[in-house]
């Protein structure tokens, strides 16, 4: 669970974006979240809520894309989609795959007013 | 009233506390020519038994400390101190996985100057110490072969992200339905340029090459900052 510690981070975020800006309430909180992270949706879901109670995010909508992994093969630059996590270039059999895509774990933006 | 509704970009990343207390941690090591390694394994895969197997071998040629990770206990610690080598128990009262600031606080307990190895045993846990960086050269999987040559497809990140696995308990494979060659081949589909070790910390079997393996990175990364 560490779901708990990234949502940590969140809040920092969201504290140090509050006290920049004239904010009253906190309406969404939107996330990026690569697919080659272990971070889970539906844990960081249940924290947000925990999070949220008795700030000026409470009831605040938390939106999750999530990023699908890209690679780009060192070999012939071919960039592809990784589905299976198993990094072989489809057009040339490389092993050698650089990730492009598909480890954030960003907090895209905020919608306030 | 007129609705003050509007989108704030902010693209922060949720890491970024972690991520600047690893990179001091990093340069701390840096600084001291002390290559520091994160050891991540389930529980029971073999963590401590292969540091108990490896630091005898390590010790005559160089100087090691070892924090170790735990969520209540100083079971592991104990065991590491009965080896005479310096260790910091850090307890991460329920925590999964160690993370960076925890890492620093540990680090005035050890004498710099005479560390050449620092072993950071991470808590058992194969998912979330994927995720936080502590500062460390390299990260090391310890997988026992009986949790199945399925865990390598299940757990990408972590694999992807590791120089080195030691595959532990090699002395069940017989006892064991597990298929070493589908191991091998998606541990190398995941991750072509990590290192495989098979040991046995029962009957001693590969720990000899491992531990000659673990030898040689420490002197490159000495020798590299010369």
């Amino acid at each position: 669970m560490h779901e708990m510690s990234l949502m940590g981070g969140v809040f920092e975020v969201i504290e140090k974006t509050i006290s920049q800006h004239d904010i009253k309430l906190v309406l969404q909180v939107k996330l990026k979240v690569g697919e080659l992270t272990n971070a889970d949706p539906e844990a960081l879901q249940m924290v947000f809520e925990a999070f949220c109670k008795d700030t000026i995010c409470e009831g605040a909508e938390l939106i999750i894309e999530r990023v699908p992994v890209l690679g780009r093969c060192r070999n012939c630059q071919l960039e592809f989609t990784v589905k299976t996590m198993f990094f072989l270039c489809p057009a040339c059999q490389d092993t050698n795959i650089e990730v492009i895509q598909g480890e954030e774990l960003l907090l895209e933006s905020l919608e306030v007013e | 009233m007129e609705s003050n509704r509007r989108e704030i970009e902010v693209m922060a990343n949720l890491l970024s506390a972690n991520d600047v207390q690893a990179a001091v941690n990093r340069e701390h090591f840096l600084k001291n020519k002390c290559l520091a390694i994160n050891v991540i394994g389930s529980p029971g895969a073999g963590k401590t038994s292969l540091l108990e197997k490896t630091l005898p071998l390590l010790t005559p040629d160089m100087h090691v400390g070892v924090i170790e990770g735990d969520i209540f206990t100083s079971k592991d610690a104990d065991r590491i101190a009965a080896h005479g080598v310096p260790v910091i128990q850090i307890n991460t009262g329920g925590g999964c996985h160690l993370d960076s600031k925890m890492v620093s606080k540990a680090m005035p307990a050890f004498n710099w100057q005479a560390t050449d190895l620092m072993i950071i045993e991470n808590v058992g846990n194969l998912i979330c110490p994927g995720d936080f960086d502590l500062g460390e050269a390299f990260k090391i999987i310890v997988l026992s072969i009986v949790e199945g040559d399925d865990k390598p497809a299940k757990y990408p990140v972590i694999f992807r992200n590791a120089k080195a696995v030691v595959l532990n308990k090699m002395d069940l494979e017989a006892y064991t339905d597990v298929n070493m060659e589908n191991m091998r081949k998606d541990i190398l589909a995941i991750n072509p340029d990590i290192q495989i070790f098979e040991v046995s910390c029962r009957n001693g079997d590969g720990l000899k090459v491992w531990t000659s393996w673990l030898c040689q990175e420490v002197k490159a990364y000495q020798q590299n900052r010369d």
